[in-house]
């Protein structure tokens, strides 16, 4: 094609006007951001002001004490969180399968069924994993037990989430053979719905336990145990050293968890 | 024997897939039910084991356990109501009835074992099932429905890994696997070249002979129709047309069923003509 303009201009129907929906999220959009500025009073200038003035946790950072790392309650709180997170994962995940089966129109035997397993599915993801922490330890005390359900429940939240959406998308074509060879249901889910959604559901699994690490390191800010806890002593000692110490210790571990989860995920799918 | 008496089916839609049939098909017979799309024939198959159900009319289907893969002696007949038949009883059925899809519905990812196991489903206790550990003399039954087919060299390749001929053999040996007396076939070749049709329909024509399964195949070619059926029943508008056997079924007759001219649509063709010829048509070497 030569660069010269065309001299004719090609016939072409009127071009749409934008969408009234599109204007109005895009109006809606610059508002709600307006209001939430003017009515929280943020501003740049207060940021970089404080920043500027004298700063325990900020000066903290400039000596940062890793030889937390080698005492032996971080290293015990880190093996604690690791345990939360394998635990909590395994057990989490193992209800999220059956759960997101239950919730989709293949895996529910009635209706009345998939109603009520999606119901106590949404309320399970409503409650953030801090407040389920906060739950469990008014109920059992505070330790790794409470982290450790507070844990579960959030993997369960999670796994079934991304497993459902897996599920809306199979072949059914397998799931019509299975119902013609007379097999019972659980065993029609087992060999014709699992194993399209196994790969997924493992990679949502080694995800979730990525998660869990992480929630783990705010679950001890309200005594549920692991590495969170250690936090919390140094932070409320105002000792921001160690604080930062501890911090990065775990962000080097999930650091390389995140990177050798992902190797196996891209395996997977 | 299958019997539908007076039998209907019609859709939420209101589509009427089936009016007033009156149908009578004998144990071991091979039957082929022709018509356009839509004339009613994956309706009809489909009764059969139901999966559609009948809204008006009977449908008894007797099943007599006979000569199978692994020897399994002949049972007593036992006789179903279709009509009505729910849970236990309904999948008593359709363990007798094997079924062969037109999209093969393999799981794709598994093995081809796997696959055919899936036959075995009905007789396996669901807590086997469940951790995948089958009985020795399942996996022997679904090994022999594989070697039936001449594919027992794939059963630890994953499905999606077959050609569309290789992958539809898997399904008549899962079929083949449940030790059925009865063999539905809902257009089986119409993903599948003209050689690789052909053998897809040998294989079917085979087992009718070599074990008495009653064998019900939908088709749109009227040449492989005439081929290799015993009997042709023609539908059209989900009315019976035509029924009678393959060689009385001339140009004029599927004209009649069409309710067109024939185009070179309706044909196949001849094994010779068409596309790749893969190891469908000769037997796999057996690995050494």
């Amino acid at each position: 094609m030569s660069a010269t303009a065309p001299s004719r201009r090609v016939a072409r129907p009127d071009e749409p006007p934008p969408s009234r929906f599109g204007v109005a999220m895009g109006v809606l959009f610059v508002v709600m951001t307006a209001l939430s500025v003017v009515s929280t009073g943020f501003s740049l200038d207060g940021i970089i002001e404080d920043l500027g003035r004298r700063n325990d946790s900020i000066s903290g950072l400039l000596n940062i004490d890793l030889s937390v790392i080698t005492s032996t309650r971080t290293l015990t709180a880190f093996v604690e969180t690791l345990q939360m997170a394998v635990v909590g994962t395994i057990i989490g995940g193992a209800a999220a399968l059956p759960l997101a089966l239950a919730s989709t129109e293949v895996g529910a035997r009635t209706t009345t069924v998939r109603w009520l397993v999606r119901a106590f599915n949404n309320v399970v993801r409503a409650i953030p994993d801090i407040l389920w922490a906060l739950l469990f330890v008014a109920m059992v005390g505070i330790g790794v037990l409470p982290g450790l359900l507070a844990l579960v429940f959030f993997s369960i939240a999670v796994t079934t989430k991304l497993t459902s959406d897996v599920l809306d998308g199979i072949d059914l074509g397998p799931v019509e053979a299975a119902d013609a060879t007379g097999a019972a249901h659980v065993a029609k889910l087992r060999t014709a719905v699992v194993p399209q959604i196994l790969p997924a559901y493992s990679s949502f699994l080694l995800y979730n336990f990525e998660l869990n690490l992480r929630a783990s390191a705010v679950l001890g800010l309200v005594g549920a145990g692991g590495i969170g806890t250690r936090i919390e002593f140094y932070r409320s000692a105002g000792r921001w050293p160690e604080v930062w110490g501890i911090i990065v210790l775990f962000f080097a571990i999930t650091f390389v968890v995140e990177r050798l989860s992902i190797m196996f995920r891209r395996r997977l799918v | 024997m299958i019997q539908f008496s007076d039998a209907s089916v019609t859709y939420a839609g209101g589509v009427h897939a089936m009016q007033h049939l009156d149908l009578t098909i004998e144990q071991g017979e091979f039957v082929v039910i022709v018509g356009l799309s839509g004339a009613g024939k994956s309706t009809l198959v489909r009764a059969v084991n139901g999966l559609v159900p009948l809204t008006g009319g009977s449908l008894q289907v007797d099943v007599r356990p006979g000569r199978s893969l692994g020897g399994r002696s002949e049972g007593e007949p036992t006789s179903y109501d279709v009509v009505g038949l729910t849970g236990r009883r309904l999948r008593d059925l359709r363990a007798e009835v094997g079924m062969i899809f037109q999209g093969f519905n393999l799981v794709k990812r598994t093995t081809v074992l796997n696959n055919v196991l899936m036959g075995r489903l009905h007789r396996v206790p669901t807590w086997r099932t469940l951790l995948g550990m089958y009985p020795a003399d399942d996996v022997e039954l679904a090994m022999r429905a594989l070697e039936r087919v001449e594919i027992v060299d794939k059963a630890y390749v994953r499905a999606s890994n077959l050609s569309g001929g290789q992958q539809q053999r898997v399904g008549i040996a899962r079929a083949l696997a449940q030790e059925p007396s009865i063999i539905l076939a809902d257009e089986p070749v119409a993903s599948l070249d003209p050689p690789t049709s052909h053998a897809v329909m040998r294989y079917l024509q085979q087992i009718n002979r070599e074990f008495g399964i009653t064998t019900i195949v939908n088709l749109h070619f009227l040449d492989l129709a005439t081929r290799y059926a015993d009997r042709i029943v023609g539908l059209r508008n989900g009315e019976l047309v035509f029924d009678g056997p393959g060689s009385a079924a001339d140009e004029h007759v599927f004209r009649d069923i069409y309710g067109r001219s024939l185009t070179a649509d309706d044909v196949m063709g001849e094994e010779e003509r068409g596309g790749d010829a893969e190891a469908v048509v000769t037997p796999p070497t057996s690995p050494a």
